[in-house]
Order: structure tokens, then C-alpha cells, then sequence
């Protein structure tokens, strides 16, 4: 029997998925718990198995392609066996924002035969709104482009011989429909005669649907080349991949709900890294993100108001320290969770850590190790940075922003002396957190990691 | 002291226009040179070569005009008169550009020059020029263009014999030898074959490359050395070095694998080596790369700010024209606050027997990854014009971007295709696409027509071929 293959809804806020790659391809026989493709979410790069055994008969959505969960993207049955009739799994709409510089009425890329009847698709829009005034509200375009935007064939005809944005154009004809004259004229008033352009260059600007009066021309006497159009093609606006999207709306959120403040430390880090380097000599490779880690997982179970979050009314206390650390990749930021990092050891966490920054750079981390941290560490100390603030991650009280330790003249008992010194700065929610509090915590932290015979006890 | 706006040291192909351009663009202009006004180019290089095989083409398409219905007996040359004629097409030049520098009122220094500071350039007359005893001229520069050049390269492994020579020494010769073994299938080597074969010289030719001018598409390649060694009886030794080279008072001999090869003289055609040893570049701030040339950026700028240089000292293509138009680009920078870029696309022709033309990418250099190429050509044994001049070698090819239809390349060889090549680079240049060249009205009957057949093969409509089997 034929089974289709959907697309698993792997956290609670995923509601589309991409597939990156088939591993199967149709016709292959697969057995269960095969893997039958990759998907990228929001988070991961994750494998996806198969439930059932059979032959893949059919393949719907096709690499490349973001769908919505739980919809088919293929079936698997026997050879020769009858697909039911699917619709093409809904498109997921990738917005881009619009610029001058894009010819916008441009046909979509969709093959020929699958493009309703015009008289067809001019029934299905939905009927506009009359306003008791009878003119008919304004369109916003940005969502359906093509299909609103009134202009005659002949005149459309015209805008794209002449490789030009049709839409600044207003029109004179009826209903204030884009009429041949008006792209004349248009044309005219932009100096589309003065306008000069390499044959190779307007074909290239054609294809691409550029607009090529908003172009530049650096050739001989402004004269617009290969190299210009190309320029133009590499400045464009294009979609941003899922992750940053989600990074995007994450951190815009976080931002604008949450009044931030921040406490700055200077910790000194001197004998922590002595004490590193003779763990090290003995076969323990700690790292001082482990150490910084323990130190703040000690600390939240001391200021637990530090390890809640509220949303403006209620506060909302974590009976579990679960911390979150950022992992920067190539694409974007990760954050992986070590969960009960306050009933771990410090190897244990050494161990953890290790082996979810592997994953997250793999790009293999699951939703379930991306969620439910209470709070975060960034530690950006590998990239040479004197200070920094971090973003509260939403969901938490606070974040830790940890930057490089950088050898320092330092005055102890009256005399300058050279130390090693590491700045850390806290983020915190300030509905929740109050300054005091916030400054007693980061110390607590310091007075942690600058205090070796805790460490010796630890390690 | 006196001081100019620019000082050009070296008044050769790149350094004369720089001179004059810089003059009509007001500057106060001064040129050095330590030899001749037309530098390589004018005197030991393009132009007495090309007045010697416009002699030797002529002498043998006489030969070959019974083809024609010509009655040619008693055909001979005298290479002195040759020689003579050479001299003074040189000298009518050469008296040339001394009149146009000096109408544009460039100064003209003889004598070498070097840097004593960035902006200070000593000039020291040749104890050759005829004056061993005057001192040197010191001139201050506010913006100085190198145009020093190269000179052909004698490496140590060759003896030092007055059988033995480069191309400068043997174009002083005032009778041919019976052979020649020239060392070295390039671009100069193979044009000195060409001349001398078809003066009746015995010609050996030894590349230590798989092939002659081996940076050239391989069926171009073919196409000449076919004719070379078919019709010009030129021994062409490839892929092997020329070894234990003697020269006595006979002959030089040496041997080529298992093989002893013996003639009159050793053309070494080498390669060429930038000159910059007397110019001090230290005192200057400045220094040339491992290579031994003098570094630019696009403008044409060195690493100092006051200092340009043009032409082959700066490596690149060993061309005049290039250095022509660098030299215009570097004079019009010195002078302008708009920079203006070197040209890119700079035609290379060859005075082989057939000629070769080529601009823009070759087939090889365009076939890169990532990049769909269409590659068109077209013999010209197809044309009318080709038949009725008798001359029925040679094609003419283009090289397009499969998806923009762009014109990246094009190659030329045969008859006249020095002369063909310069449509080619205006459509490059100026960025058409083969389907506007194949839609350009080309005259009839002539060569140029080949271009128009070649791109109406990439757009896939062409009357003068055979259809193409279907598959």
C-alpha cells in the first residue's frame, strides 16, 4: 500500500522545514530506519529515517524546497502501485524586500504549463473591498506582485524591451492602468535616450531583471558594462537562510520587549590559568569556558531570581539550572543547552560542552538539545575582544557576555603588577533583576573563578 | 635645476605617446632616452622586421605566382638592398616622432637615467653618444613614467661567439647565412623562421615546450606549424632541449636528444628580461618583484605615489600597443584627478606565415569551471574572397558566454588576420554579443565576412557551413 512520507515537526516552534538533500532517490528500495533525506530547520541540520519499507515512488518536494510540517514531500509503497493525486506542497512565501532596482511585474519561474488560464486566476482573486466613498482601498503590492499591478500587454511589452522597472510609472489609461504612452513618456523624462549600455550588458540586466536606469555605468563615458551589471546582481537583496531569519526575529524581540542593563566585571584570571595549564600538563584539558561555566551554574543556584523570567506580570522561577552557551558557526549562532549543569561536575561539563559544540558545528544538534536553557553564556574570549554585551536570549532573566583575557598592569598592595584580566559583562531583564542584585551576582561569579583552592576542590 | 611636470625615461612605443599626451594635457614634459627614439619596437623589433617580411612574403608569393597565372622567372633577392630598405623606413620614423615630440615641446634628454631621490632623476650621457666628457644633468620630476622596456635575454649556457646572436644583433647582419638554428619556438622565434624560410635559409627551429607557441589554442597551433613545416620546410624540434652548444669558426653545432643539429648561426629568441639595472630604483623607494619587474596597479601606479610605469618592464604582455596605451593611461593619470584603468583587452598579433591574430580569452582559458562556453569556427577556404586571393589556409574563431551570448575571445589565422583581429577586439571591447555580430552587414567579398560566418555558427543559423548531422 502506498504510505506518504511527511515532514516531521521536530520542536514546538518549527512550522516549515527545507530539504537540503535526498539520500534516496525515486524508484530506490528502502527499508525501515533508512535515511531518506536532510532537512534544515530553524536550528539543525537534521537526518530524516523512514517509518516503513517499500520503494520511494514518488518524490514531491524537491531539494531546495521549505514546507510546511507534516505535509507529503514523497510516498513509498510497491513498484507500479498508483499515487494518489497531491496537490505540490504548499510554498511557504519568501518575502524580499522590494528595491528600485528589481523589475517587479516579472513573470514567476514557474514552468509554463503550470500557470492558470488568465481568465482562470483573474476569478480566483479575491473580490476588492469598495469603501462607502467607492474608491477601491489601495493594494498593498509587496505581498502579490504581479498580479495586482495594472498595466496594458503592449506597454508591459515596451518596459521589457526597454530591461526597466515598470511599477514607478503612473498610469493614465483605465483605472489608472499603465498605458503604452506612459512608459514612452516615462522613459523620456528619465533620459532613457542618454542612457548607453553595452549589448552584453542590457542582455545580462534583462535576464536578471534589473532595472537598468537604476544602474551604474562606469565605462567609457558612463557607459554601463558587463562589470556593472554584475555589480548590481551581487548587491541585491536575497532572502536570508531560515536560521538567520529566526536569529532575526529572535533577537529583535528580545531587544525590544526586555529593557536590558548591563554590569561590567574585570575578573582576574592569572592563577585560573596557571592552575589550567597544570591540569593540562597532568592529561585534563579543561578549557576556561569549562571553568566559566561551573562558576556560573554555582552562582545561579545562590541568586535564583537570577535563573527566572517574567513576562512583564507574572515571574516565573526554574527549579533547574539548565545553561545555554553560544556556539558560533559559519551561517549563524547556535545555542545548545547543557541541562542540570548544577548537579554536573566540572569534567562533566567539560564533557557536554565538548560534545554539543561538536554537534552544533556539524550542524546536528536536535530541537530538544536547542531548548529550555534558563540562562546563557556567549563567551567570545577566542576572538580577541576587550568587552562586549549579548542579547538576552528570550525565555531567560539574563546572559553572560564574556570577553578575552589580555595581560594588564594592575595595582595590588600599592604595586603594578602584570595580570591576566578577563571582562565579563551581565545582561540582565531589569523588570526582574535590579542592579544590586545583578552586581552582587556577577562578583559572586568572579570571587568564584579568581579562587583557586575552590577550583583545586572542583577539579 | 630644472624641473618637469613629468619626466618619461625611455621613448619607446609606451613612452613617446606618454610624453606627447602629457604635453597636450599642459604638462612640462621631459623625455630621456639612452639609444634610439622608438625604442625596440621602432628599431630592433616590429618595424625592421616587418619591412624584412614584407620583402620575403612578396618574394614568395612571386614564387608562388605560377598559381596565379603569373610567368615568374629568374626571381631573386639581394639582402642588402633588403636590408637597406629596412633602414630607411626606421630612419623615416624614427625622424618622425623626433618632429611630433618636439612640436608638443617635449624636452629630449639623451642619455640614462637614475634616481637620486623620489623626485630627482640624474641623467648621464652614453659615452657612446659622442660627448664621453660631459657631466651629468641633474632634473627634478613631480610625477615620473618608467618606460624602460626589456631586451632579449642571452642566457650564461650560451657561448659568447659572433655566431651566436638574439634577434637585435642578428637584424645587423648585411648578408643571410644558409641556416640558422634558431633556440626558442615563441612568438619571436617562430617569426624569424618564417622570414628567413621562405628567404631560402635552411631553418631548424628547437622549443623545449611540447609545442611553438604553446600559450595559443591548440588548432591554431596546428594550423601554423603545418604550414611551417609543410610549405616553409622548417625543422621544427619540440619537447626536447638544445644541448652541448658549440660555435666555432664554421659553425654551431649542438644536439637535440640523440641528434647533432649544425648551422651558420644560433638565433637565441629566449625570452625577454625587463631593464631597470641603471635606474637606481633604490633611491626612489622602489624595487622590482622576484621576476625583476616593476610592479602596478591598474592605473599604472607603482608603490610610490609619484611613480608610474608602462610597457614590458612592468611584465605583462610584450606588446607596443600595450605599452601604447598604458603609456596614454599613465600620462592622462599624472595629469588628471580621474584615474582611468589599463585597457583589458589588448590584441596579440603574429607575423608568421599564415598570420595569427588573437584577443580576449582563448578557448583553453575560457573553458574555466563553472563557466558554459560556445566556441564557432569558420575556415576561410569557405570564403570567396580567400579562394580568389589564392589563399585558402586558416580559420577565423570566436569564443562566446553559452548563457549571455557575450563575445569573450576571438582567434585568427591566415591571410591578413593581423589586420582581421582589430574587429574582433572593437566587439569585445565594446561588449557585443555574437548574435549582433552575425546580425552586422560584413562586406563582399571579403576575409571579414569570416567573422560574420563564425558567429552565425555560435547562434546556430550559418549558410556558408554543412549542416550539422543531427543526433
Amino acid at each position: 500500500m502506498v504510505r506518504p512520507i511527511s515532514m516531521p515537526k521536530l520542536g514546538q516552534s518549527e512550522e516549515v522545514a527545507t530539504i537540503v538533500r535526498w539520500l534516496r532517490k525515486e524508484g530506490d528500495v528502502v527499508a525501515k530506519g533508512d535515511i531518506l533525506f536532510e532537512i534544515e530547520t530553524d536550528k539543525a541540520l537534521l537526518e530524516v529515517e523512514s517509518f516503513f519499507e517499500g520503494t520511494l515512488l514518488k518524490i514531491v518536494a524537491a531539494e531546495g524546497q521549505t514546507v510546511p510540517v507534516q505535509s507529503t514531500v514523497g510516498y513509498i509503497g510497491d513498484p507500479g502501485e498508483p499515487i494518489p493525486e497531491t496537490p505540490a506542497p504548499p510554498q511557504p512565501r519568501v518575502e524580499v524586500p522590494r528595491t528600485s532596482g528589481e523589475v517587479r511585474h516579472a513573470t514567476p519561474s514557474v514552468p509554463v504549463a503550470e500557470v492558470p488560464k488568465a481568465r482562470g486566476a483573474r476569478a480566483a482573486m479575491p473580490a476588492r473591498e469598495i469603501r462607502p466613498g467607492g474608491k477601491p482601498l489601495p493594494i498593498l503590492v509587496a505581498e502579490e506582485p504581479s498580479r495586482f499591478f495594472r498595466i496594458s500587454p503592449r506597454a508591459a511589452g515596451l518596459a521589457r524591451e526597454a530591461v526597466i522597472d515598470p511599477s514607478p510609472i503612473i498610469g493614465t489609461g483605465p483605472s489608472g492602468r499603465i498605458v503604452a504612452r506612459d512608459v514612452k513618456a516615462y522613459l523620456a523624462a528619465r533620459g532613457y535616450g542618454r542612457l548607453r549600455i553595452t549589448p552584453t550588458a542590457k542582455k545580462l540586466a534583462a535576464r536578471e531583471t534589473l532595472d537598468i536606469l537604476s544602474l551604474e555605468g562606469k565605462g567609457d563615458s558612463g557607459r554601463i558594462t558587463v562589470a556593472d551589471v554584475q555589480r548590481a546582481i551581487a548587491e541585491r537583496p536575497k532572502p536570508m537562510s531560515r536560521m538567520r531569519q529566526v536569529i532575526a526575529e529572535r533577537l529583535t524581540q528580545s531587544f525590544a520587549s526586555t529593557p536590558h542593563f548591563f554590569v561590567t566585571v574585570s575578573v582576574d584570571m592569572t592563577d585560573l590559568e596557571v592552575f589550567r595549564s597544570e591540569l593540562k600538563a597532568q592529561g585534563a584539558l579543561y578549557s576556561i569556558t569549562d571553568f566559566i561555566l561551573k562558576a556560573v551554574a554555582l552562582a545561579l543556584r545562590e541568586f535564583p531570581t537570577v535563573n527566572s523570567t517574567t513576562d512583564g506580570k507574572n515571574i516565573r522561577w526554574h527549579s533547574k539550572v539548565h545553561l545555554g552557551m553560544a556556539v558560533s558557526l559559519e551561517q549563524g549562532l547556535v545555542v545548545p543547552v547543557i541541562r542540570d549543569a548544577d548537579e554536573m561536575t566540572l569534567a562533566e561539563i567539560h564533557d557536554c560542552a565538548t560534545e554539543l559544540t561538536a554537534k552544533a558545528r556539524a550542524g546536528k544538534l536536535t530541537p530538544a538539545e536547542m531548548t529550555g536553557s534558563t540562562f546563557t553564556v556567549s563567551n567570545m574570549g577566542m576572538l580577541d575582544v576587550e568587552n562586549f554585551t549579548a542579547i538576552i536570549n528570550p525565555g531567560e532573566g539574563a546572559i553572560l557576555a564574556v570577553s578575552s583575557a589580555q595581560k594588564q598592569p594592575v595595582v595590588r598592595e600599592d604595586r603594578v603588577t602584570i595580570r591576566s584580566v578577563m571582562k565579563m559583562t551581565l545582561s540582565s531583564d531589569h523588570r526582574l533583576i535590579d542592579g544590586a542584585l545583578a552586581a552582587r551576582f556577577v562578583n559572586a561569579i568572579k570571587s568564584k573563578l579568581e579562587e583557586i583552592t575552590l577550583w583545586k576542590r572542583l577539579a | 635645476m630644472e624641473t618637469f611636470g613629468v619626466v618619461i625615461i625611455g621613448a619607446g612605443p609606451g613612452g613617446y605617446p606618454a610624453a606627447i599626451r602629457a604635453a597636450q594635457l599642459g604638462a612640462t614634459v621631459a623625455i630621456v632616452e639612452k639609444e634610439e627614439l622608438g625604442g625596440t619596437c621602432l628599431n630592433w623589433g616590429c618595424i625592421p622586421t616587418k619591412t624584412l617580411i614584407a620583402s620575403s612574403d612578396l618574394y614568395a608569393r612571386l614564387k608562388a605566382g605560377g598559381e596565379m597565372g603569373l610567368q615568374v622567372d629568374g626571381a631573386a633577392f639581394d639582402y642588402a638592398a633588403m636590408t637597406a630598405r629596412k633602414e630607411q623606413v626606421v630612419g623615416v620614423l624614427r625622424n618622425g616622432i623626433k618632429q611630433l615630440l618636439k612640436a608638443n615641446g617635449v624636452k629630449i634628454l639623451k642619455g640614462t637615467a637614475a634616481f637620486q631621490t623620489r623626485n630627482r632623476i640624474a641623467v648621464h650621457p652614453q659615452a657612446s653618444s659622442g660627448d664621453p666628457g660631459s657631466a651629468s644633468t641633474v632634473i627634478g620630476a613631480e610625477k615620473t613614467i618608467i618606460a624602460t622596456g626589456a631586451t632579449s635575454s642571452m642566457p650564461g649556457f650560451l657561448p659568447r661567439h659572433k655566431r651566436v646572436l638574439e634577434s637585435r644583433s642578428f637584424l645587423e647582419l648585411r648578408a643571410l647565412p644558409s641556416s640558422v638554428l634558431i633556440l626558442g619556438g615563441g612568438v619571436v622565434g617562430c617569426e624569424f623562421a618564417c622570414l628567413l624560410a621562405q628567404l631560402g635559409v635552411r631553418v631548424t627551429v628547437v622549443e623545449l615546450l611540447e609545442d611553438i607557441l604553446w600559450s595559443l589554442d591548440a588548432d591554431v597551433r596546428r594550423e601554423v606549424r603545418r604550414h611551417m613545416e609543410k610549405a616553409l620546410g622548417i625543422r621544427i624540434l619540440t619537447g626536447r632541449a638544445l644541448e652541448n652548444i658549440s660555435a666555432d669558426e664554421g659553425s654551431v653545432r649542438g644536439t637535440v636528444g640523440e641528434e647533432q643539429v649544425k648551422a651558420d648561426v644560433l638565433l637565441a629568441a629566449l625570452g625577454r628580461k625587463p631593464v631597470t639595472e641603471e635606474l637606481k630604483l633604490e633611491n626612489a623607494g622602489l624595487a622590482t618583484n622576484p621576476q625583476g619587474f616593476i610592479e602596478v596597479d591598474e592605473y599604472g601606479r607603482t608603490r610610490v605615489a609619484t611613480i608610474y610605469a608602462i610597457g614590458d618592464v612592468t611584465g605583462g604582455p610584450q606588446l607596443a600597443h600595450a605599452a601604447t596605451s598604458q603609456g596614454l593611461v599613465a600620462a592622462e593619470n599624472t595629469c588628471s584627478r580621474t584615474l582611468r584603468k589599463n585597457e583589458k583587452y589588448i590584441p596579440n598579433c603574429i607575423f608568421t606565415s599564415p598570420e595569427i591574430g588573437t584577443v580576449g580569452l582563448s578557448e583553453q582559458e575560457a573553458r574555466a569551471p563553472g563557466r558554459e562556453i560556445k566556441a564557432g569556427k569558420f575556415m576561410l577556404g569557405a570564403l570567396g574572397k580567400a579562394l580568389a586571393m589564392g589563399g585558402t589556409m586558416g580559420f577565423v574563431k570566436w569564443v562566446a558566454d553559452a548563457e549571455t551570448d557575450q563575445l569573450l575571445g576571438a582567434q585568427v589565422v591566415g591571410p591578413h588576420a593581423t589586420e582581421l583581429i582589430a574587429e574582433a577586439t572593437t566587439a569585445i571591447r565594446a561588449e557585443l554579443t555574437a548574435t549582433e555580430l552575425a546580425h552586422t552587414v560584413h562586406a563582399h567579398p571579403t576575409l571579414a565576412e569570416a567573422w560574420m560566418e563564425s558567429a552565425h555558427l555560435l547562434v546556430g543559423t550559418p549558410i556558408h557551413s554543412l549542416p550539422r548531422k543531427k543526433k
